[in-house]
Order: C-alpha cells, then sequence, then structure tokens
C-alpha cells in the first residue's frame, strides 16, 4: 500500500541532490555537444576560466574572454534601454558558424555551431 | 583779446580760430583741454555746472591748445596756476585749474589730491580707458609726484580723474577733425550735435563742496574744526605723523620635498542601469557598507570597468582594483577581506555552478537552440511556415532542392517525413498512446508499453517538446506499462496514466517527480485488468461535488469506472458491460472486457463502448444499467470507435477482424465498412481537419483515407519499415501533420501533402457522401 497525498512533491523528489543534478548536468551537456554540427561547449566560471569544455585549453580561453567582454556590453545595452530588464542570450551568427551565449552572473555558457554540415 | 593764450577753441566752427577768446565771465572755464590733458580734480560731474554766475564751458568744446594754456579772468588778469611740481621736460605739463577763486581753503585741500591721484589713478585708469594716446596721459601723471592725503578723498579723486579723462579724450578727438574742417571756414556746412546719454563710468560723490550750497557753511566749519584740531596736536604723541618702511631681508632659498602625489586615473560609466541598481541596491545594503550610495556606486561600476563580472569577490585580479580605490568604502573592505580566503576554494566554486538551478535552465534552452538550428526547416515544415533558407549554407540548399522536387512533381497525397522522436530510453518500447497537451499544442505524452502480456516490462512515459526531438522533457517510469494517457483539460499539467495492472495514476508533469499526485493503487474498486482507455470528462452535472472534470477509465475487467480523487482516488462504476452474445459467455465473469470508449463531442452523458467481443454499445452516463443501443458488426475485438468531430452523428470504428466499420448511430448496421488487407487494424482517427478524412494504422502501413476520393481504397499508405508495426496514430490538431507510433518506440512526424481540406461545411460533405452511399446500397 503506497500512500500519496498532494504534498508529495517536498520529499521523495530529489532523493541524492548533488549527484543527480551533476549527472543531469552532464548529461545534457553530452547531448548537446552531440548534436549535429556543435563544434564545441564551454561553462566558463565568473573569473573567465573554462570549467567544462570540448575545445583545446587556448581557444577556450579566448573564447570565454572575447565573448565575456561582448556579453557585458550587451547587457549594458539591453539594461540601459530598461533597466528592469535582463539579457537572457545572446547569438552570433556568422559566416561559419553560430555562436551562442547563455549569460548570468556566475557563469558563461558557451556553443559553437555549425549549422550547415 | 587774441593774444592772450588762451586758445579755447569753441566746437562750433563758426568761431574763428584766432579770435577766440573763452568767454569766461566768471572765470570757470575748462583751461585744461591739453593733449596730456590736465586733470582738472575739482571738476566732478556735478559739481562743474554748480557755479552759478559762471559760465560753464562745455566740457568737450573746449579745445585745448598744443602749449600751455594761460588762464586769464574776467579782469584780465593772468591768473594761470603754478603747477605744483615741475613735470619732465620731455611731458607736458598739466594745468590745475583754479576753478573756485574764492574757495581758498578748499582749494588747498584740494590740491593736495591730484597728484597723489595721479599715481593712484594710473593703474585705474588705463584699465577702462585702452586708448593708446590715454596711455601717454597716464603715464606724465605717474611722473607727478605724490603727497599724502587722506584716503578718503583718494579714491574720489581717482574718480575724478576718470570722469575728467573722458572730456579729455573726447576733446582730443575733436582737435584733429576741427582743424581739417577749418579749411572750408567760409562755406556753411551744417552740423547737428547732440549729445549721448550721459554714461555714468565712474560716480564718486564730491567730497568738495559748492560755496554757494546748502552745506557749504557745515563743510566749513568742519574743515576749520580739524584744521584746529591738527593745530592743537602738534605735540601730542598720538598726533605725530608717521611713515614706515618694511626692510626687505636677504632672501634665502629653502627646499621642501614631500612624498610623490599619486595620481589614479578614474573613470565611471555612468549608464542607467547602474542607476537603478545602486538606487535598488541602497535599501539592501547590509552592516557592511556604511557607506553612503556615491561610493557605493563607484566601487560597482569601477569593478566593472575592469572587465570582470559583478562579483568581484570571486576575480583575484580584482584585489588590486580594491586596494587602490583610497575611498575606504565599507564594502570595499568586506570585499578584501573575502577575497583573502577565496583563492583557496575553488573546487566548490565550480560544483556550486555545475549544480545551479540556473545553468540547468540555461543548458536546456541552449539545446533548444541548438536543435532549433538543426531541425529549423522541418519545424518550419511542421508548422507551416514557409521554409528560409540560410544563405551560408550552400549544401543545405541542394538537398533542399531535391526534397521539393520530389514534392513538386507529384500531385497525389504523401506523407512527408519530417523528423521522428525517439531516444535511447525508448528504443525498443511499443507505442501504445499518445496525447497533446490541451494547453500547450507543442507537447505531446507518449506512453510505451505493451498490449499483449508477452513481454511485461515496466512503462514509460514520456512528455516530449517540439522544439526538443532528441530527448523529452519530461520522463515518467511506471511500474507496469502503460496503456491509455490523457491530458486534463483544466488542469493541463494533471496526466492521467492507465497501466497494464490496472493502476491510474495522475502525474504532475509540472515537476519532473517521479511520483505521481496520486495513484488508485489504494482504491478498493481499482481495476483488475489494464486499463486501455481514459478520458476526462467535463460533467456538467448539477451537484457541486461534481462539476469540473472526472476521470472516466475503461478496463477489461468489464467495466466503465468513474474517478473522482480528493485526496485518495475512488471510482464509481458508470456501466459494467454485460455480455450478450451467449457465444462469448465467460465462466469466470459476466463482464466482456471493454476495449476503448468515447464521449460524444457535445453530449457528455452519451458514450460508446467497443467490446471485447466486438459489439459497439451506446451507453448514457445516467443510465448504468442498460445500453441505450447495441451495433453488431465486428467479429473480433473493437480496437478503436470514435465518433466524427464534425458530424456529430456519425463514428468510425476498428477491429482486429481486419475491418473499419463506419457507423450512423441511428443504423444498426454499417454504413460503409473498410478493409484493406488482411491485417489487423490496431488504430484509427478522424482528421481534424477534414470531415472526410481519417487515418489508420494496421500491420506494417500507415493508411490515409479521404471518402471524397475512394471509400474502396485509401488514398495514401505509407508503409513502414518491415518488422515494424506502427501501433498508434494522432493527428496534430494545429497543422496538418500526423504522428505514428510504432513497436520500436519510435514517433514519426509525417506531413500531410496534397489532401485538400475542400470547400462548403465539412458535415455536410460527410453526410453527402453517407447519403449517396445508403441510397446506391438500396
Amino acid at each position: 500500500m503506497k500512500e500519496y497525498c498532494a504534498a508529495t512533491r517536498t520529499h521523495g523528489g530529489r532523493s541524492t541532490p548533488d549527484l543527480s543534478d551533476m549527472a543531469e548536468v552532464e548529461d545534457t551537456l553530452k547531448r548537446i555537444q552531440a548534436q549535429h554540427g556543435v563544434i564545441g561547449t564551454i561553462v566558463v566560471n565568473g573569473e573567465g576560466i573554462p570549467i567544462r569544455t570540448t575545445l583545446d585549453n587556448s581557444t577556450s580561453v579566448q573564447y570565454a574572454g572575447l565573448l565575456h567582454q561582448l556579453t557585458m556590453k550587451a547587457r549594458s545595452a539591453v539594461r540601459d534601454i530598461d533597466p528592469q530588464n535582463e539579457l537572457t542570450f545572446l547569438r552570433i551568427r556568422s559566416k561559419k558558424h553560430e555562436i551562442m551565449v547563455a549569460p548570468d552572473k556566475e557563469y558563461l555558457l558557451i556553443a559553437i555551431q555549425n549549422p550547415s554540415e | 583779446m587774441s593774444n592772450t593764450t588762451v586758445t579755447q577753441k569753441r566746437r562750433t566752427l563758426k568761431v574763428a580760430k584766432s579770435s577766440k577768446t573763452l568767454n569766461v565771465s566768471s572765470g570757470v572755464f575748462r583751461p585744461n583741454q591739453s593733449t596730456t590733458k590736465s586733470i582738472n580734480p575739482l571738476f566732478s560731474g556735478k559739481s562743474f555746472g554748480s557755479t552759478g554766475d559762471s559760465k560753464v564751458v562745455d566740457k568737450i568744446s573746449a579745445q585745448t591748445p598744443k602749449h600751455t594754456a594761460m588762464v586769464v579772468d574776467e579782469n584780465g588778469q593772468d591768473v594761470t596756476p603754478h603747477p605744483l611740481y615741475n613735470p619732465d621736460p620731455g611731458v607736458l605739463q598739466s594745468k590745475q585749474g583754479k576753478v573756485f577763486t574764492a574757495l581758498d581753503t578748499s582749494l588747498t585741500t584740494m590740491t593736495e589730491f591730484p597728484s597723489i591721484a595721479f599715481q593712484t589713478t594710473n593703474a585705474s585708469l588705463t584699465g577702462p580707458f585702452t586708448r593708446s594716446f590715454f596711455g601717454s596721459a597716464s603715464a606724465s601723471r605717474i611722473s607727478q609726484t605724490a603727497e599724502s592725503v587722506t584716503d578718503e578723498t583718494k579714491d574720489l579723486l581717482v574718480k575724478q580723474d576718470l570722469s575728467n579723462s573722458i572730456s579729455d579724450i573726447q576733446s582730443h578727438r575733436e582737435e584733429p577733425k576741427e582743424q581739417l574742417r577749418e579749411n572750408i571756414l567760409d562755406s556753411t556746412a551744417n552740423c547737428y550735435l547732440s549729445e549721448t546719454e550721459t554714461i555714468w563710468l565712474l560716480d564718486i560723490p564730491a567730497v568738495s563742496v559748492s560755496v554757494e550750497s546748502e552745506d557749504a557753511e557745515a563743510v566749513k566749519e568742519r574743515n576749520n574744526a580739524y584744521t584746529e584740531l591738527c593745530k592743537n596736536r602738534q605735540g601730542n604723541d598720538k598726533y605725530v605723523e608717521r611713515s614706515m618702511q618694511t626692510f626687505s631681508d636677504a632672501s634665502k632659498t629653502k627646499e621642501v620635498q614631500c612624498d610623490s602625489i599619486t595620481m589614479v586615473d578614474k573613470a565611471v560609466m555612468c549608464t542607467v542601469w547602474d542607476m537603478y541598481d545602486s538606487f535598488n541596491n541602497i535599501s539592501d545594503v547590509s552592516a557592511n557598507t556604511v557607506v553612503s550610495s556615491e561610493r557605493h556606486e563607484a566601487t560597482i561600476p569601477e569593478s566593472s570597468s575592469e572587465g570582470h563580472l559583478v562579483h568581484p569577490k570571486r576575480s583575484n585580479q580584482s584585489l588590486s582594483v580594491v586596494s587602490t580605490v583610497s575611498t575606504v568604502s565599507g564594502s570595499s573592505t568586506h570585499i578584501e577581506k573575502m577575497a583573502c580566503v577565496l583563492p583557496l576554494d575553488e573546487e566548490p566554486d565550480l560544483q556550486l555552478i555545475l549544480q545551479s538551478d540556473k545553468l540547468k535552465q540555461d543548458l536546456a534552452l541552449m539545446e533548444r537552440v541548438v536543435l532549433a538550428n538543426v531541425f529549423q526547416p522541418k519545424l518550419a515544415a511542421y508548422r507551416q511556415l514557409p521554409i528560409i533558407e540560410d544563405p551560408d549554407c550552400v549544401q543545405m540548399v541542394m538537398e533542399e532542392e531535391s526534397w521539393t522536387e520530389q514534392s513538386k512533381n507529384s500531385h497525389c497525397p504523401f506523407l512527408e517525413r519530417l523528423w521522428d522522436f525517439s531516444c535511447e530510453l525508448t528504443m525498443g518500447r511499443n507505442v501504445s498512446c499518445m496525447v497533446w497537451n490541451k494547453k500547450n499544442p507543442d507537447l505531446l505524452a507518449v506512453g510505451y508499453g505493451q498490449v499483449e502480456f508477452k513481454n511485461p516490462n515496466s512503462g514509460l512515459v514520456c512528455c516530449w517538446s517540439l522544439k526538443n526531438p532528441t530527448w523529452p522533457d519530461r520522463v515518467f517510469h511506471c511500474e507496469s506499462g502503460v496503456t491509455a494517457l490523457d491530458f486534463s483539460a483544466s488542469n493541463a499539467n494533471q496526466l492521467a496514466v492507465g497501466m497494464y495492472d490496472g493502476t491510474i495514476a495522475i502525474y504532475n508533469v509540472q515537476t519532473s517527480e517521479q511520483t505521481p499526485i496520486t495513484d488508485s493503487s489504494d482504491c478498493a474498486n481499482l481495476h483488475t485488468s489494464p486499463v486501455w482507455q481514459l478520458t476526462w470528462i467535463d460533467h456538467e452535472d448539477g451537484l457541486a461535488a461534481d462539476k469540473g472534470e472526472i476521470l472516466v477509465s475503461v478496463s477489461s475487467d468489464g467495466r466503465i469506472s468513474k474517478w473522482i480523487h480528493y485526496k485518495s482516488m475512488e471510482c464509481v462504476d458508470l456501466m459494467k458491460l454485460k455480455i450478450h452474445d451467449l457465444q462469448w459467455k465467460r465462466h469466470i465473469s459476466s463482464l466482456t472486457p471493454g476495449m476503448c470508449f468515447d464521449f460524444h463531442p457535445n453530449d457528455s452523458k452519451i458514450y460508446l463502448v467497443g467490446t471485447e467481443e466486438g459489439h459497439i454499445h451506446k451507453c448514457s452516463s445516467s443510465y448504468n444499467e442498460q445500453y441505450l443501443e447495441s451495433y453488431k458488426a465486428h467479429k473480433r475485438p473493437v480496437y478503436k470507435v470514435t465518433w466524427s468531430p464534425f458530424c456529430s452523428d456519425v463514428f468510425l470504428s476498428c477491429s482486429s477482424d481486419w475491418t473499419i466499420q463506419l457507423w450512423r448511430q441511428d443504423l444498426q448496421i454499417p454504413v460503409m465498412g473498410f478493409t484493406s488487407g488482411q491485417r489487423v487494424v490496431f488504430d484509427i482517427m478522424w482528421s481534424p481537419h477534414c470531415a472526410t478524412v481519417f487515418g489508420a494504422v494496421s500491420e506494417g502501413k500507415v493508411e490515409i483515407w479521404d471518402l471524397r476520393v475512394s471509400s474502396l481504397d485509401p488514398t495514401l499508405v505509407n508503409w513502414t519499415s518491415p518488422g515494424v508495426n506502427p501501433t498508434a496514430l494522432l493527428f496534430s490538431p494545429e497543422t496538418d501533420c500526423v504522428l505514428v507510433g510504432d513497436s520500436e518506440g519510435q514517433v514519426t512526424v509525417y506531413k500531410l501533402k496534397n489532401i485538400t481540406a475542400g470547400g462548403g461545411s465539412q458535415g455536410e460533405t460527410l453526410e453527402d457522401v453517407i447519403q449517396s452511399t445508403l441510397s446506391s446500397q438500396h
């Protein structure tokens, strides 16, 4: 006999928070990397150091530095127009690639994709 | 008196040069019209004209002779005042005018003034008057010696000089002009002179008072009193004239050195959001920041202008930034302390980021964005949007061309495969049911579970989103195979799941929790056999308790039950499916298993039930004893029965006896039957767009029937790969796409091409078809 009630959500759902979260994050990163045409994914921490990357170190650091500055500028532009607004996503489409950046206060999530492959 | 040296010239041209004598009746005139401008200190603007019987010579009119003037009074005596001092030979003398002959006392006092004035006025005079000729005049003044004068008169003299000098300049200017014109003396030239408004450049009240004024007596008395006083105090020590001189000692150089003043360049970029943040953060500022708001603003932008993120405590480089800020704000000291501690803790920082919820959301978003790039043309086709070609991708264009060419060539309907929902979780599982979310048409719930008893394995419910065809948004693992699904319409996040062991669970798809909200395991009346179909029905009963949605299920134990869940699920039987046909009478129970049911789209009380014995019964939910009607045509279990969405009388049924039957609810025998091959038909569905179109899945193929075209053959047949059976069919309510679930766990999305909806009322079209069929039968 199982006892269920409406408040089951509060317990039992997240039994092992850290491990399952980490696994979920890793899984999602792997799936993104495995998608068609994705060249690399980088997770950069607040200091500009890549903490998860599928590219080589020098490229990762270069991307991290450049995109961080651009994201700051973009965020500044968005908030200048309306201070209650916030930048949520940034996409740069170039001739060869598309760079997608999801910014946050503590990290930067970057994915580079070549959609034409 | 032509020999008089008074060569005062009148301003008017009529006056001959030589014959000019100044008409001085009382000796009041302006003697000092020399270019070197002698100052008549006694004249001020006011006092000049105050002498009663003196004929006032206009300041301007008098011309200054180049040589020294002689003053002659009315008696012809030479009363030219002697200059107090003799200037340098090179400098022209300036004369002092003896204006008030009668005022000796005043004169004596006055005469002391000018010299002082000369010295002191040089600076002030050169100020307002920058004309070059006047510069020479001031030089001559400076050269005159000064005598000590009381301060108050000095100032007055200065001002007097200014006013006098104005006239001097003006007269000097006039002189060259006059000399030119004398040549044309004979001709009368009319010259209209007008006087401008008096421009007061300086106005010093007079210290000299005219003899004839009212105060003269008082002034005289005061002057006398003063002289008396001076005389009395001759020997008094307090009244001794003294002069002082300051010694200027020898100068000595002294060197001082101070610490180098460090110059720091500070730049702040003031942005709108920065001000907004600071304004909002003032209220949030903790006890750390004791600082004023200006400093608070200063710390935040400077860290951002350095190019770091707003969290300076995490940045090693920002340490240097903070240290150079000499404004020791409370927040910066706090940050310095933090920065000292943190560089050691790099690992937890990493973990924190990787576990944050925001990162998960961003990852999901990123995944969708990446997939949107990959699937863009397919999704556009799904949503019936024009497919935009990427100008940078040449390869894709070529593929597209070959693709579209094929479709253009053929005008017959065909299914264009867009994509399929599948992932490693679902591989190998049998798709048993699919249902769209009522509120979000992009959300699809697919149930995976076996339909036979062969391989009992755990079931799976996946909620797929159109935006991510590679991985389901939600995955719910169930204990037994899932056989029925339905989303609630009123609470769009509730998904009812019916399982092979008869359990019904309600999941909340908003969270990814694996436990359902409620479960029917506790219910006493729970189904003991697989639940083949579930529907949420909007009940319009009068009782308040029954209002809203209720869940109805049909199961192989022969019961149609209505489930109410407050705290736990309870069910009430709507109908028990009694066996009609003796042939099918079972010994175990008197009920025949129900396989499917469908509520009438317009009337939620009437519903059809398909049973395992092949009968279809029309029942009413308010009458649970007897069937309203029975339709008997199928020989084998009826797998699906469905009302037409356009015609309220027409319904369709499919069975494992290889046939699909079209019924009208008033006729006991089916109007039309469809069969194509000897294959079990698993699922059928009316097209939500076209009344005469329905789809069917049978072993190995997907068929689309269009009754306008033909009722004998399907209009479209799509064969699946060998070994794979399509087991579920779902039309998309928004677009013209069909979803087919198969026994390998794939849900493929096809786009229906070249099937036109047709004009006219949909229901009428179908009815026409039926009518024509009926008439042709008789």
